[in-house]
């Protein structure tokens, strides 16, 4: 075996809508900057390049990169171990053992709370060490939490 | 010492002073101000100067601290008054430090750390020194019994004087080293800037040097001078700076402990216990490393996060004596230096492609950009010379990062080394292995490479093996946490 093989679990299918949501209002945020600065104002001369440039970024942060990133976005929790992918173009593949868990977090921004979502950080005595998963069905998310508590616990150790 | 107690008296003469001195600017905006508003009288100026010394004087008298069974608690404050406590089964390091005020007056500050990080560390400003002794002595004793506490025998028996081993003293001659680290170009540069701010601008008039500097090859004895004094003012800085900071440097071996003193003008004396000594970083930056010497670190965890998390064992010293003092610390009570001086697996050539890359890279984007400014006519095609002398750098930057990529697994401890300019090899004990991440990028994913990174709680709170070749990574990694990699389903091949 010559690779880590991925984690069990893909996040929600909804992560996927919250990811375009997200990049369709910074879209929209851009284009409105676009259109007040050289239509309104009329700061400097519109050039065709400049829509362009950004109906390409629009496409790519708001069809690829969310498309992408739910392929990569994964997690699994073992008897003994936390396992989570994450990323899309930089990958990050991040495992830690139940015994070394100090405090798992949940929490929901105002995009997930409006599509049932939630995130889960899970952090060690590293601070370079934090395992997070996005984009959690909110029933999922919650029951992980329970899980991930009552195993650390049981793992023992002073976490360090 | 039940009782809740002040500090030294002495300490009334300590803070208005430590005051006075962070009050300087308030102070010297007052007298610059007074001198604006004549006729003002004094007022203003003695206002600046008793409110510093009233503040001074009231942290003193509204300090106490007690030690109890158990514990020792701090209280001060006269507004917003703090109690911490620090429970002494949980302290972990125990710092004495005396600055040149405190070394005057015969005082000193023990500072208690019970792992949480430098914001919780308790201290104690201001006791006489050998009380300070006293109570850091007490404070191990009673770390080191807990830590044996397990075996009975040994914390019954009334355990004999401790025995001390000193492991090194600094050889002052090491300072010659200083010159080759950054501290000494870091000190000129500061130096420099404090001149070009004290200077008129009219000696910064650079278009005016021509006419000041005769003409031909004058003008190049003049850069030379130039640079040379640089040089030789940075060496000496360096030299100075080394001897102030690392002055009869000591590092002793108790017997559960790691003790360091150092220092010229404030003393600094830090304990660590042997549990919080997660593994070594061996620093060899290319003007060390081309002189023959090398720096130890200590990665210890609850110093803090950061860099602050790793602690100066030797400061720039020859090789030989590097190798054996982390021998010393990472064998314990028998020496290894397997880890430091053993060959090391290199990350093959696709790791190698990638470092010579990544060097070239961006020397060929500069040379391109120079082209293209000479094409427009915004550069001389001198300097487009000038800038083709970065390709080499670049090439020989390269070739050097890749030499220096390699990783171990090595009697428990993960090694692994990286860099060029900075050059450094990492050893962490597999037990203070927290975690792991391994991070690809899609370049790396297509030569098969990732960036395996072992996470701890001490030094800059991750090891990093950068550009191994995922298999090569997975093996090292399972080497030294067998039941993690376990878990997700990787198990060493068997003909590993």
């Amino acid at each position: 075996m010559t690779s880590l093989r991925p984690p069990a679990h893909r996040v929600h299918p909804r992560a996927r809508l919250m990811w375009q949501l997200a990049a369709g209002t910074e879209v929209l945020v851009l284009a409105v900057a676009l259109v007040a600065t050289g239509v309104v104002a009329d700061l400097y001369d519109l050039r065709w390049w400049m829509p362009v440039l950004l109906a390409t970024y629009a496409v790519v942060r708001g069809v690829v990169v969310p498309t992408w990133r739910f392929r990569v976005h994964r997690w699994e929790v073992t008897p003994q171990a936390a396992y989570t992918q994450t990323g899309w173009w930089a990958r990050e593949r991040r495992l830690a053992p139940m015994s070394r868990i100090q405090t798992v977090d949940w929490d929901q921004g105002p995009l997930e709370r409006l599509l049932g979502l939630a995130n889960v950080t899970i952090t060690t005595a590293s601070a370079a060490g934090a395992l997070s998963i996005g984009g959690l069905d909110q029933a999922t998310a919650e029951s992980l939490v329970a899980e991930l508590t009552a195993k650390a616990e049981a793992a023992g150790g002073d976490a360090t | 010492m039940s009782d809740w107690q002040r500090l030294d008296p002495r300490m009334l003469v300590v803070e208005p002073v430590s005051e006075l001195r962070r009050f300087l600017p308030v102070l010297l905006g007052a007298l610059l101000a007074g001198g604006f508003a004549r006729g003002g009288g004094l007022g203003w100026e003695l206002l600046a100067v008793a409110v510093p010394v009233a503040i001074g004087v009231a942290r003193y008298l509204t300090t106490r601290y007690r030690i109890l069974d158990g514990r020792v608690e701090l209280r001060r404050g006269l507004l917003q008054r703090t109690l911490r406590t620090a429970q002494l089964d949980r302290v972990r390091t125990v710092d004495v430090t005396a600055s040149l005020v405190h070394r005057v007056l015969g005082l000193a500050t023990v500072r208690i750390g019970t792992g949480a990080g430098a914001e919780q560390d308790l201290e104690l400003d201001g006791l006489r020194a050998p009380q300070a002794q006293e109570l850091r002595e007490a404070l191990l004793a009673r770390v080191a019994h807990e830590a044996h506490a397990p075996d009975g025998a040994e914390a019954a028996a009334p355990r004999a004087a401790p025995t001390e081993r000193p492991v090194l003293r600094l050889d002052p001659g090491w300072a010659r080293y200083a010159p080759f680290t950054s501290a000494g170009v870091v000190a000129a540069a500061a130096l420099l800037g404090v001149a070009s701010q004290a200077l008129p601008d009219s000696a910064w008039r650079l278009d005016r040097l021509p006419d000041l500097a005769p003409a031909g090859w004058g003008w190049l004895l003049l850069v030379a001078v130039g640079v040379l004094g640089a040089a030789v003012s940075s060496a000496v800085l360096a030299v100075l700076g080394y001897l102030v900071a690392h002055w009869d440097l000591t590092l002793t071996r108790t017997p559960t402990q790691w003790r360091l003193t150092r220092g010229l003008l404030t003393t600094r004396e830090t304990s660590v216990e042997d549990a919080r000594l997660a593994g070594v970083v061996v620093r060899e930056p290319l003007g060390l490393r081309l002189a023959g010497a090398a720096e130890l670190g200590a990665v210890v965890t609850g110093l803090g996060q950061g860099e602050k998390g790793t602690l100066t064992l030797v400061p720039p010293a020859p090789r030989a004596v590097v190798d054996g003092v982390a021998g010393a610390v990472l064998g314990d009570d028998r020496p290894t230096d397997a880890p430091l001086t053993a060959p090391l697996r290199t990350h093959g050539p696709a790791a190698v492609r990638r470092r010579r890359l990544r060097a070239l890279a961006p020397a060929v984007v500069l040379v391109a950009l120079a082209a293209a400014s000479v094409v427009a006519d915004l550069l001389t095609p001198w300097s487009l010379a000038l800038t083709l002398l970065v390709l080499p750098a670049a090439i020989a930057l390269g070739e050097d990062r890749a030499r220096s990529l390699g990783h171990l697994a090595s009697e428990g401890f993960l090694v692994s080394r990286s860099g060029s300019l900075a050059r450094h090899r990492e050893v962490l004990g597999a037990e203070h292995v927290i975690g792991w991440t391994v991070r690809d990028t899609w370049f790396q994913r297509r030569s098969g490479l990732v960036t395996l990174e072992a996470t701890t709680a001490g030094g800059s709170q991750r090891v990093q093996v950068l550009d191994v070749p995922e298999h090569d990574g997975l093996v090292l990694a399972a080497a030294l946490t067998p039941d993690l990699l376990a878990e997700v389903g990787y198990r060493t091949p068997p003909s590993q």
